[in-house]
């Protein structure tokens, strides 16, 4: 992550928050427990600078397109029964990977002829803890439909609603920084990879790094879905630009071994 | 449900030790190059090894990989490589080495500089374009500094086009010197016309 001299309230806000929560009087203090790495700091330090804010359905025209094209295309080197790997990296606390899971339930006939495996990952592991939980407010549910609500959620109270569990022992959640390729390299290989909104944070060496990590997690032919003011293009030649009519979408070019 | 679940804690695979990274980087099969590539940044030493392999990698992907590595080791020896495939006359070799040193210059302040003094025009030219993600005070001053001295009309339009969209008013004293200097080059006349017009509209609705 990289934060320029226009961010500095943002970190310096943080800071505080994270000294007053571990109770350090003075900075030099709370750095001192930074460095010895003290009860797992720099875990929780990392955790208060990732922005988690997100909902379902969001930018949910690739989600159109993935059941509408790219499926299509994956399908051309499969067999019925034959395995769909998806990866949501990062997925905050689980609205994507879970996003997926209901639009394929709700929008691909072919949907029960394959064997689906959703993987959601964040570097965050308090926001994976919230993802495996499953329980989310209004503000996450905005863009579903009462019918999807009752659906596929229980309410908790008036404020909160959870997954249902099916669906929520579904999707797997495990932690990865998708710079570091010791983390991202035991996923393997996935059909498609939702990795939206985050390698703008990233200085453009961290951004390479990244991209050529996703490029070892995609199968030849894979396809990966950035957000929509990202572009591949300015950050890796690596992929090939697809454009359907629902989205912009990077691919491993299918001869790439 | 017809979701599955199955468990994702492969090993990363095996590390390579530092000598077979350096061997497959040169004759290594297209995976066991780009892998190498991939993992050169932490050998200690990989420079020259990379600076031999590059200038014989046909595989555009591990090509990549390898310019990738270079921006990350960012020591004035694997600089001065990238400085060296600006001048290559592989237009492969001279895209991947600018796209690395876009992200080395940020780390090494004195390189820019250096390249907008070369002697050769078409380096000149090439690193006029590195100014572009640099703040805009710093990349002004650059700039305008080149300009002024800057007896070639082509090194001059590349560095007018980085300035009509990075540059700030105290490019405009520079942009009429230079105008007046090739005022019998319509098309610089009108370059710096443009960027003129462009910086003053960026500097009004900023103070709006």
């Amino acid at each position: 992550m990289v934060f320029s001299e226009a961010k500095r309230y943002y970190v310096e806000r943080r800071v505080v928050e994270r000294m007053s929560a571990t109770g350090s009087g003075t900075f030099a203090s709370y750095f001192a427990r930074l460095r010895t790495d003290a009860q797992g700091e720099i875990e929780q330090f990392v955790n208060a600078f990732t922005v988690n804010e997100t909902y379902f359905y969001r930018e949910d025209h690739q989600l159109k397109c993935l059941t509408t094209d790219l499926l299509t295309e994956r399908l051309r080197h499969k067999r019925k029964g034959d395995s769909i790997r998806i990866w949501s990296a990062p997925c905050s606390t689980g609205e994507e990977p879970y996003s997926v899971a209901m639009w394929l339930l709700e929008n691909w006939p072919l949907v029960d002829e394959y064997d689906i495996e959703i993987i959601g990952s964040d570097i965050d592991t308090a926001v994976l803890e919230a993802a495996r939980a499953g329980i989310f407010g209004k503000r996450a549910l905005m863009r579903l439909t009462p019918y999807l609500i009752e659906k596929y959620f229980a309410p908790m109270g008036e404020e909160n609603w959870q997954i249902l569990d099916e669906l929520r022992t579904s999707v797997q959640f495990s932690a990865a920084n998708i710079v570091e390729l010791n983390e991202t390299r035991p996923f393997g290989q996935f059909d498609v990879i939702f990795c939206r909104n985050v390698l703008i944070y990233f200085d453009d060496a961290s951004r390479r790094v990244a991209a050529e990590n996703l490029f070892e997690n995609l199968l030849p032919g894979g396809f990966i879905c950035l957000g929509h003011t990202e572009s591949m293009s300015r950050i890796s030649p690596l992929f090939e630009v697809r454009r359907f009519a629902d989205a912009i979408v990077y691919q491993r070019p299918a001869g790439s071994t | 449900m017809p979701f599955v679940r199955k468990p994702t804690g492969q090993s990363p695979g095996p590390v390579a030790d530092a000598s077979s990274i350096l061997g497959n980087l040169i004759s290594g099969a297209a995976d066991e190059r780009w892998a190498a590539a991939r993992a050169a940044a932490d050998v200690p030493g990989a420079v020259t090894t990379l600076a031999a392999a590059l200038r014989n990698e046909s595989d555009s992907r591990v090509r990549e990989a390898m310019f990738t590595s270079l921006a990350r080791i960012g020591t004035s020896e694997s600089a001065d490589l990238l400085i060296s495939f600006l001048r290559s006359d592989s237009a492969n070799l001279r895209a991947g080495a600018l796209d690395a040193l876009r992200i080395t210059i940020g780390g090494m302040p004195e390189l820019l500089p250096r390249l907008l003094g070369d002697r050769d025009a078409d380096m000149r030219i090439l690193s006029c374009d590195l100014a572009r993600i640099l703040p805009s005070p710093e990349a002004t001053t650059l700039l305008c500094t080149l300009l002024a001295g800057e007896p070639e009309a082509n090194v001059c339009a590349a560095a007018i086009d980085v300035l009509a969209e990075v540059g700030g008013p105290a490019a405009l004293p520079a942009l009429a010197a230079c105008a007046q200097t090739f005022h019998d080059n319509p098309f610089l006349v009108f370059a710096i016309k443009t960027a003129t017009d462009r910086i003053n509209s960026h500097h009004s609705s900023s103070r709006a």
